[in-house]
Formats: structure tokens, C-alpha cells, sequence
């Protein structure tokens, strides 16, 4: 029986995603190589440079993918919680006794070997976001179980965001992609994403053109989930015409006691007993969740000024800054982002040539061979090389996607779903902040970025999802 | 749970999420990488140092092969502010090496810090046993650049040779092939021939590293340039001559200069007082150019061509020449004088002499009644129909000779002179005036006013009996067969030159037989001088002294003016027969003149105040 396993590790393993796997890894050293090659140094096979550690940690990641492999689908089933928890319980430790690296106190450190608990807290939340998801009785639509699902991703955040790590904790949002699939109500997903987007520009509005916002983003969402558009258009009416009553009346009262803003405010405010009366007799829990998307955002949106000049560092708030045009300066806070363009823009279409990237080779490019890795591949391999990287990363997020649907079980639907949002997330937020379009955040391009941690993390990610999907495969196959 | 249908639709979405999530990264590529060429210009500006090679700047030779300027090798210690790094350097063996003081070095690297990227100049002038010494320290972010310095054997020459300085801002904007701290020539020979002289900078293209670290040669060299060092030039100059001319005027304020008259060749030319050219070099440039600046002799001021004197007496020789030419004047015609000219109230005082007397009895003895009557008769010729007409002609025939215009030399900042027109005495006089009315032009007074090198041209006119060369300072230019063709071409003035003879013959009897410039007599060279006596209002008369030699084949035209000097043969006269005679002789026989004109210090109550 047990010959018989070892006979079938590898039957029904995906062949696509391993190699769209190794030919990413592959570009992966080639890029590092390139990032750290120094011509003229004595011995270029020494272990002392990036490059060739970063073949040990190909190896040991692919020693791991074997491991991953080796173990029995159920284990990862069963393994869920446990690994959830003991995920929660690295990140307190890393934030309690690890070490601060750029402002991040994410980091447990061995030696000169350096590991970040939340790349494999990812894994663990995506697993125990599955396992939540895939109990028989799970029904996305009932708002208890929407909690468990909010409480399963909020809790690493949370302790992420206290490490200051803000860039990986936001990663976990991505799962929001994984929730639409699972029958998330869409009229939900856009005004959380709106909100989302609210925050990061909260500090540029007015709070009454935020309050008028806000307003408008839940009723209207609510309205496309339950219909029922005229009474919904009454309310907003309602609202606006009350609010000015007020104003007026307390305008001739006392004049300049109170502006518009807060009579709206506390309009609002006390119509939401009425809505909340209103769903309570209807049965319409939707509206409850709209109340609670309203009330949550009222209670932090004034926070984000707050959390703005307060809990962010200097660096991270002069980059939203600049990534949001509010203010330039090319040799302080714009310079990574100016000369990673450069870098990449002076490739062209066919690229400088292997080893011959100027701006890479002489160091213009800051962590060229960590989170800059991207601008190795645009310069020294122009327009063609991007596209391949991309289009390999492209196709492996979609694989995982294929893979996830052709699972029987919800458990490895949503996993795949998960490993897929996490790489989606990643690709778009680092190859999005080489080329100016995403503020810059320390998150590393899966697969390629220097980094035995990371890369071990990922192929642990990618290989879970592989070998769920074998089983699967196994399973239909023994049928027939 | 979902039902099937809708999963699949969802999938399906979330596939063309992806999807366009990757378009959006690929358009914003294909944009960065394929349109925008912005970039590629960027990567070059990051990663490439043009390095600009500075040729060392032409050098000047004496017209005997001797250095009057030499260049020599000198360093701009540079820096780079942002690679200096963040642990900086230990400024007190900085200072200690390069000989930067710590204030300066305090000063510049805050001015440096504005613009960290750019390679600023900390220190100029850095000898080469400085650069030495600093190479081998390595402070990271600075290094030097070659330049050279001036450097002038003899120093001699201040305003003939000119400087070098750093190029001014609006220069910067008239040429715009100079870069700021680019060195130019600011007056003088080093600004007339600047183009020749400061020859062709190169260019070095170098990869450097974030950090300017020079990493190589950027694609070996393809797109560097060897400099081309500036060209040589050989002045007409006589180094002795020039220096023993400014020994003999130090003291004294004014200007002497000698030309060789049979090439307009400019031999000497001192601008009193002068200065040592080797002060406006190096680091204390601008402490010594503020002192000069300050100095109330004014020693910046090239006397030599710009100033403005009147001529006095050494104009007549112009007036008899006029007359001779126009026929209202023959040689033997007689005027006589005692003690002056009397018309009407008006009188022109003159010394006692022998009356009545020739033409040149009066050039030798400088009578001023004697020009009086011959200058009256040139306005006054009734072929003119008028006194205002006759000026016309008169002017014409002063301009012929090089009077109130630049003369066309190779000095940029020459100056024009003075000769009044008609129009200046129709304004003072409202309309009405007369010959007498202007009488003192015809003892080279009144409003005339001349620079020493036109005082020297006429001499060399009358020297080459009607015609000059435009003087010049350059003999020859490396590379070149010939310099400007306008300086081999002769001049004619509007006298003909039958007429000279008389006046020569005056001049020769002036020096050599009895008059006012016997002093001047050298034996056996046959000098010919008229000496003058301009009367200032404001002080002393200025002595000058107009003369060459010999009478025959002439070697050398001179002419000196001495501010507040007195009489034409108490200072003027001294300085130019001893030059003459070097110049002829190479020796000089009259060492107790030559000491007592050395030691000679004038007065100068309206510059020294």
C-alpha cells in the first residue's frame, strides 16, 4: 500500500502549472543573476552572491514542493486550524520579539537567514478560509457565517497591520476576489471596494462630500441587491430635504450654530433607527449588512487622518502622497519609483541584453534583486521579456483558476481560489509599483524576487493547490 | 452555496478580472517601454559622465622667441555631493591635504548640497603636488579635473597681455559653446585672440555607478574626443623693451608706446601704473583684482588705447602738414613771434626765441604763434567759402591720420579718440564761432583729445613720410602663414608724402641741432622728436614726446605721455630717448639718466587724494 502511494505521488499532478512553475523560477535566477553579477570578481561561483543562493534556495524549495506532494490531501484538510493558529501565534512572535526591517517589525532572523511568518501565514489563512467556507452547513449569504469568514481574515491583518507591515496585510484583502467567486453578493463586493477606495482618499475630500458619498454608495448598493428602487430614492430624498429643513430652522434660530454638515450628520444618524426598523420588519438582512458597510466606515473613516499622520511612518505616507501626484520629488520619495521607469522604460522592445542593463549593473535601481526584480527583466530584456513574464504569470493564476473549478470538493475550489488571489495580488501590486501605476509597498514578485523564505512560501502556496488537485484527478481516475 | 450556472458565470468574470488586470500592467508597459522614449535618454543621463578635457590654453612668445605667457598644469578639485556618503569624510585632513580652508570647504559643500547630483568646483588653482598627495587619499565623491594656469615668466605686460578669468554669465548667453567655469581671456591679447588661444575642449564618456564610481569606457570610446590644445602666438612684442619701458614709467601715470614703422609692428606698449599679471591668477585672484579695482591710479584702465590726452605741441606737426598739403603754407614761408600770437584780445603765449622763423625752425623751436597762422590760414582759405567749411576740411584731413577713430588694432577695447566737429561748435557756440574762436586746436589743445597708440602712429607716420600700417601685437599664429590681411596693408593719410620732408627735417633739427627736444640726441642715429606741453586745467601739464629713429630707414617710432609730467622734455623725453636707445643699441650709455628717471615719482593730487 504504501508502494503503491509512493507509485502515485506524482500521478495527476498538473503538468501546466509545473511548468509554468519552473520556467517562472527559471527567469526568476536568470533575473537575480543579472541584478547581482559583478564582472571581474574572483570567484563568480562563490555562494557568497545572490545568485548562487538563490540556487540553493531552488533547490530546497523544490525539496519542498516534493514534501508538499508526499502528503496525503486529507492531511492539509485536517492541518487547517492547527497551521491557522500557529500562524496567528508566529506573527504575535514576530511582532513581540522580531526584528525591524525597514520600519517593519515582521521578521524572525537566524543567522544571517531572514524569514517573514506572514508569507506562510498567507497559506495558513487561505487554508483556514477554505476549511470555514467548506463546512456542509456554510452559507455566504447568512450574515453569521459572513462573520466567521471576516473574523478568519481580519485577525492576521490585524496583527500585520500592528507590525506595521501594512503592504503584506493588504495582500489578504485580495480574498474578497475569492469570496465573489463563492457566491459573495456583487452589491456588496462594490461598495466594499468603493469604501476601500474611499480610505485611501479620505484625507483629500471634504467630511461632507465623504458623508454625501458614503450615503450614496450603501443605499444604492442596497438597492440594486433588494430593488425596491423608489422607496430607496424616497429615503435619499428624504434625507437631503430633512437636512435642509433643519439647517434652515436652526439657521433662523441661532445663526451659525450649525452648518449644513451636521445636520446632515445627525439626519442621517437618526435615520438609521428607521432603516434598522425597517429591516428588522422586512427580513431583509441585506440592508443589515449595508448599515453595518455604513456605520464601520463612519466609525473610521475620520480615523484614517488619524492613521495617516499618526501610525504611518514618514516614508509610507510621502509615498501615498507622491503616488497620489500630491507631491513630486524625483531624488527623495519618487526616486525608486523614477528609476525603476527608467530602468524599465530604457529597455525598449528588444532589452539592453543579458547583463548589459546599465541602470541595473550600476545600482541606479534600488533592491533590484528583491522587489525591483521586475526591472531587470524590462531593461535588459525590453518589451518581449516583460510580456513572456507576464503572460507565464498570467497563465498560472488562470491555471490555478481552472484547477480550483475542476475540484469536486468546495475545500480545494476555494484553496486554489485563494493561492490564486494571493499571486494575482502580488503580480499587480509589484509589477503595478515598478512601472508608477501602485504606490510602493514592500511586496515581493512571486517566484522571482530574491528570497529563500518568500520563494519557499510560494512554491508551499502553489504545490498545496497542485496536489489537491491530484487527488481530485486520482480519485476520477480510479473511477474509471 | 451557488448554483453551477451562476459559478460559472462568476468564474468567468474573474477571469476577465484577470485578464484585464494584466492588460492594464501590458498597456502601461508597452507605454513605458515602447512609446515613451523619455527613458532611454534618462538611463544615459544616470549612468553616463561626460568628462570634459580641458586642452591647455595657447601660449605667447616675445617677437624674440622668448615665453611672455606660458601655460601650465593646474586642477578644479571637484565633488559630487550625494556620493560623498553618509559617514562623510574627515574634513580637517581634507583641508589639510588639498590647503582648502575649512570655511570655504564648509561653504561650497552647502552649496554643493542644492544640487547633489552635480560635480561642482570646491577649490580652483590645485598645484600639481596637491593632486598628487589628494589621489592617494581617496575621499570618496570628489576628484579633479585638468585645467591650465597662466603663468607669465616676466611679468610684464598687465593690460597688454591681458587675463584669464572664469566666463561671465552673459557671456554664457552670447556663446554659447562655454560652459559655466570655463576659463576666457578678459582683455588684451588673451580676449582678442581667445578663439585661437583657447583651443578645443574633448570629451570623455565614462559609465559610472550609482555611486560615481567610473565603471569604464562607454562603448569604448566611440563617442570620445582627444582636446586640441590652443595655438601659439608670437607678439610683435620686445620683452626688454617692454619691461625696461615699465620700469622707466613706474611712478608715473600714462602710457608709452613703441611700433617698428615699416610693419606697424607694436614693440612696447606700457599702460603706468601697471601690475604684475601673475597676481590675477590662482586663489587670491579676486583679492588682488578688488585692490586693483580699488586703486585710485586706476591700473586696469589700458591707457595705452583708451585714454583720451590732448596732444599739445606734437600736433603741430599734423597742422604743418595740413597747410603744406592744402599750399596755404610753403616751407620758407616766414611768421614772426615774440613771446606770441596777439589778434585782437585773444593771445597765444610762446617762448622766447628767434623771430621771424621757417617752418622748421618753428617745428624744431615749437612756436605756437608760427601754427597759429598756419592754422587760421587752412580754415580760413577762401576756396572754402567759410570757416566752417575750412573746419570740414581740416577734420577730414586729422582723421586721415588715425585721429578720433579706433585705428583698427587687434586690441578690442580700443578707444576712438576725440576730434570735434562742426556740429559740437555750432551747439557750444550757438552757431557763431570762428577761427579764433578754436585757435587752441592748432597747438593739439582745446577739445582734441588722442590715445597714445594714434600719438604712435603718427609718429610712425611721419617716420614712413605718409602712410602707416595698423599697428598690431601679433607677429605670427601657429598654423597660420599670415595674420589679418588689413594689417599688411599701408595707409595713406590725405598729405602727400613729398610734403613730410620739411617736417621730418624739423624734428631731425629739433634733437640734433637746437630746439626744444635736444636731449634727445643719440650720436650717430639720427633721432627725430618734437617734444609737447599739453596745459591741463586741473593740474601739471602733461608731458609727452613723439619721436623715432634714425632719420633714414626708421627702426623705431615712439611716442610717451606722462600725466602732470611738465614740460614735454622734463619726463617725456627722458623715457623715450632711453628706450630708443636700448632698443637701437641695446645698451644704455647714460646710467645716471636712466637712474634719475627710474626714481622719478610725479605727484598726482587728483588720483591720490
Amino acid at each position: 500500500m504504501i508502494a503503491d502511494r509512493r507509485d502515485r505521488i506524482f500521478e495527476g499532478v498538473d503538468l501546466w502549472t509545473v511548468i509554468l512553475y519552473v520556467l517562472i523560477v527559471i527567469a526568476g535566477c536568470v533575473s537575480i543573476t543579472a541584478a547581482s553579477y559583478e564582472a571581474g570578481l574572483p570567484d563568480p561561483f562563490s555562494f557568497s552572491h545572490f545568485y548562487m543562493k538563490q540556487l540553493i534556495w531552488v533547490g530546497a524549495a523544490w525539496a519542498v514542493a516534493l514534501v508538499v506532494l508526499l502528503l496525503d490531501e486529507r492531511f492539509y484538510h485536517m492541518f487547517a486550524y492547527p497551521a491557522y493558529f500557529a500562524g496567528l501565534a508566529m506573527l504575535v512572535a514576530a511582532l513581540l520579539f522580531g526584528r525591524e526591517v525597514n520600519g517593519a517589525k515582521a521578521w524572525f532572523e537566524f543567522g544571517s537567514f531572514r524569514v517573514q511568518p506572514v508569507e506562510f501565514a498567507k497559506i495558513a489563512t487561505a487554508l483556514a478560509l477554505a476549511r470555514v467556507m467548506s463546512a456542509y452547513s456554510f452559507s455566504i449569504d447568512r450574515l453569521g457565517d459572513l462573520t466567521k469568514v471576516g473574523m478568519v481574515i481580519c485577525a492576521p491583518l490585524f496583527i500585520i497591520i500592528l507590525q506595521n507591515d501594512t503592504g503584506s496585510g493588504i495582500v489578504l484583502g485580495s480574498f474578497l476576489f475569492v469570496l465573489y467567486r463563492e457566491g459573495l453578493n456583487k452589491w456588496l463586493c462594490i461598495p466594499v471596494l468603493l469604501i476601500a477606495a474611499l480610505f485611501i482618499v479620505s484625507f483629500l475630500l471634504s467630511p461632507m462630500a465623504l458623508l454625501v458619498l458614503l450615503i450614496l454608495v450603501c443605499t444604492l448598493s442596497e438597492a440594486m441587491m433588494n430593488g425596491m428602487w423608489r422607496s430607496r430614492i424616497v429615503f435619499l430624498a428624504g434625507l437631503a430635504l430633512a437636512s435642509g429643513l433643519l439647517y434652515l430652522v436652526l439657521a433662523l434660530v441661532s445663526p451659525g450654530w450649525a452648518d449644513l454638515y451636521h445636520c446632515l450628520l445627525a439626519v442621517t444618524l437618526l435615520s438609521l433607527v428607521g432603516v434598522a426598523v425597517y429591516a428588522y420588519r422586512t427580513t431583509l438582512t441585506n440592508i443589515f449588512l449595508s448599515l453595518g458597510l455604513f456605520v464601520g466606515a463612519m466609525i473610521f473613516l475620520p480615523t484614517t487622518d488619524y492613521i495617516f499622520n499618526s501610525i504611518l511612518k514618514q516614508h509610507q505616507r510621502d509615498r501615498i502622497l507622491s503616488f497620489l501626484g500630491i507631491i513630486s520629488d524625483p531624488l527623495g520619495t519618487d526616486y525608486n519609483v523614477n528609476q525603476s521607469k527608467i530602468a524599465i522604460g530604457s529597455g525598449g522592445f528588444f532589452g539592453k541584453g543579458f547583463l548589459e542593463g546599465t541602470q541595473i549593473k550600476y545600482g541606479f535601481v534600488p533592491e533590484r534583486h528583491t522587489d525591483f526584480i521586475f526591472c531587470t527583466v524590462g531593461e535588459e530584456w525590453g518589451f518581449l521579456g516583460t510580456m513572456t513574464v507576464l503572460t507565464l504569470l498570467c497563465l498560472l493564476i488562470l491555471r490555478l483558476m481552472r484547477m480550483g473549478e475542476r475540484q469536486e470538493e468546495p475545500f480545494g475550489r476555494i484553496y486554489c481560489y485563494c493561492a490564486a488571489s494571493i499571486l494575482l495580488f502580488h503580480v499587480l501590486v509589484n509589477v503595478g509599483m515598478t512601472i508608477g501605476l501602485m504606490p510602493v509597498m514592500g511586496i515581493p514578485l512571486p517566484l522571482m524576487s530574491y528570497g529563500g523564505s518568500s520563494l519557499i512560501a510560494f512554491t508551499m502556496l502553489l504545490f498545496i493547490a497542485v496536489r489537491l488537485d491530484a487527488s481530485t484527478r486520482q480519485f476520477s481516475l480510479d473511477k474509471f | 452555496m451557488i448554483g453551477n450556472s451562476e459559478g460559472f458565470v462568476r468564474m468567468r468574470t474573474l477571469q476577465c478580472v484577470v485578464l484585464f488586470i494584466f492588460a492594464l500592467l501590458a498597456g502601461r508597459l508597452a507605454y513605458l517601454q515602447l512609446v515613451d522614449k523619455r527613458y532611454a535618454e534618462l538611463a544615459r543621463a544616470n549612468a553616463l559622465r561626460h568628462v570634459v578635457q580641458f586642452p591647455p590654453r595657447g601660449e605667447v612668445f616675445d617677437r624674440n622667441g622668448e615665453y611672455v605667457v606660458q601655460s601650465r598644469a593646474c586642477y578644479d578639485l571637484m565633488v559630487v555631493y550625494r556620493d560623498i556618503g553618509k559617514q562623510g569624510f574627515d574634513t580637517a585632513r581634507f583641508c589639510a591635504v588639498t590647503g582648502v580652508s575649512v570655511e570655504k570647504l564648509r561653504r561650497e559643500l552647502a552649496n554643493a548640497r542644492m544640487r547633489p547630483r552635480a560635480a561642482r568646483v570646491i577649490a580652483s588653482y590645485l598645484s600639481t603636488e596637491d593632486k598628487l598627495r589628494f589621489d592617494e587619499c581617496n575621499f570618496p565623491g570628489f576628484f579633479t579635473v585638468y585645467r591650465t594656469m597662466r603663468q607669465y615668466p616676466r611679468k610684464i605686460g598687465g593690460n597688454l597681455l591681458g587675463y584669464v578669468g572664469e566666463v561671465s554669465a552673459e557671456m554664457l548667453k552670447r556663446y554659447p559653446d562655454y560652459r559655466a567655469g570655463d576659463y576666457v581671456g578678459m582683455s588684451g591679447v588673451e580676449s582678442s585672440y581667445e578663439r585661437l588661444l583657447k583651443g578645443v575642449k574633448g570629451v570623455k564618456v565614462q559609465e559610472v555607478d550609482t555611486h560615481g564610481a567610473i565603471k569604464g569606457s562607454y562603448m569604448d570610446g566611440r563617442y570620445d574626443s582627444v582636446p586640441e590644445p590652443g595655438r601659439y602666438l608670437v607678439s610683435t612684442i620686445d620683452a626688454r623693451l617692454q619691461l625696461l619701458g615699465e620700469e622707466l614709467m613706474r611712478g608715473k601715470v600714462g602710457a608709452a608706446v613703441a611700433i617698428e614703422p615699416s610693419t606697424g609692428e607694436i614693440l612696447m606698449m606700457v599702460s603706468s601704473p601697471t601690475y604684475d599679471p601673475d597676481e590675477l591668477l590662482g586663489r587670491e585672484r579676486g583679492n588682488h583684482y578688488m585692490s586693483l579695482l580699488r586703486n585710485k591710479r586706476n591700473p586696469l584702465f589700458n591707457r595705452a588705447v583708451k585714454a583720451k590726452y590732448p596732444p599739445g605741441s606734437t600736433f603741430k606737426l599734423v597742422q604743418g602738414l595740413i597747410g603744406l598739403q592744402e599750399g596755404v603754407l610753403r616751407p620758407s614761408d616766414l611768421h614772426s613771434c615774440h613771446m606770441g600770437y596777439q589778434a585782437g584780445r585773444l593771445k597765444m603765449a610762446c617762448h622766447a626765441h628767434a623771430s621771424p622763423i621757417d617752418l622748421r625752425f618753428a617745428v624744431a623751436t615749437s612756436c605756437n604763434a608760427y601754427f597759429c597762422y598756419v592754422f587760421r590760414d587752412i580754415l580760413d582759405n577762401p576756396k572754402y567759402g567759410g570757416v566752417k567749411e575750412g573746419f570740414d576740411v581740416w577734420k577730414e584731413y586729422v582723421e586721415s591720420f588715425g585721429f578720433g577713430r579706433k585705428l583698427g588694432s587687434d586690441f578690442l577695447d580700443e578707444g576712438n579718440g576725440y576730434v570735434p566737429d562742426r556740429e559740437f561748435y555750432d551747439r557750444r557756440y550757438r552757431g557763431s564761432w570762428n577761427s579764433l574762436t578754436v585757435l587752441s586746436l592748432s597747438i593739439g589743445q582745446g577739445e582734441l583729445g588722442c590715445t597714445p597708440l594714434q600719438l604712435a602712429n603718427l609718429a610712425c607716420i611721419v617716420a614712413n613720410r605718409g602712410y602707416y600700417y595698423i599697428p598690431h601685437i601679433v607677429k605670427r599664429i601657429e598654423g597660420q602663414d599670415s595674420i589679418d590681411r588689413r594689417f599688411y596693408e599701408r595707409h595713406y593719410t590725405k598729405v602727400d608724402p613729398k610734403h613730410f620732408e620739411p617736417i621730418v627735417e624739423g624734428m631731425w633739427r629739433g634733437v640734433n641741432v637746437g630746439g626744444t627736444s635736444t636731449a634727445a640726441q643719440l650720436p650717430g642715429l639720427d633721432v627725430c622728436g618734437k617734444t609737447g606741453t599739453a596745459q591741463n586745467p586741473r593740474g601739471r601739464d602733461h608731458s609727452t614726446f613723439l619721436s623715432f629713429a634714425p632719420k633714414d630707414n626708421p627702426r623705431i617710432a615712439i611716442s610717451v605721455y606722462v600725466e602732470n609730467g611738465g614740460f614735454g622734455a622734463s619726463a617725456a623725453l627722458p623715457i623715450a630717448s632711453l628706450l630708443e636707445e636700448y632698443y637701437l643699441t641695446d645698451t644704455i650709455r647714460r646710467p645716471e639718466l636712466l637712474a634719475r628717471i627710474k626714481n622719478m615719482q610725479i605727484y598726482y593730487p587728483a588720483y591720490d587724494r
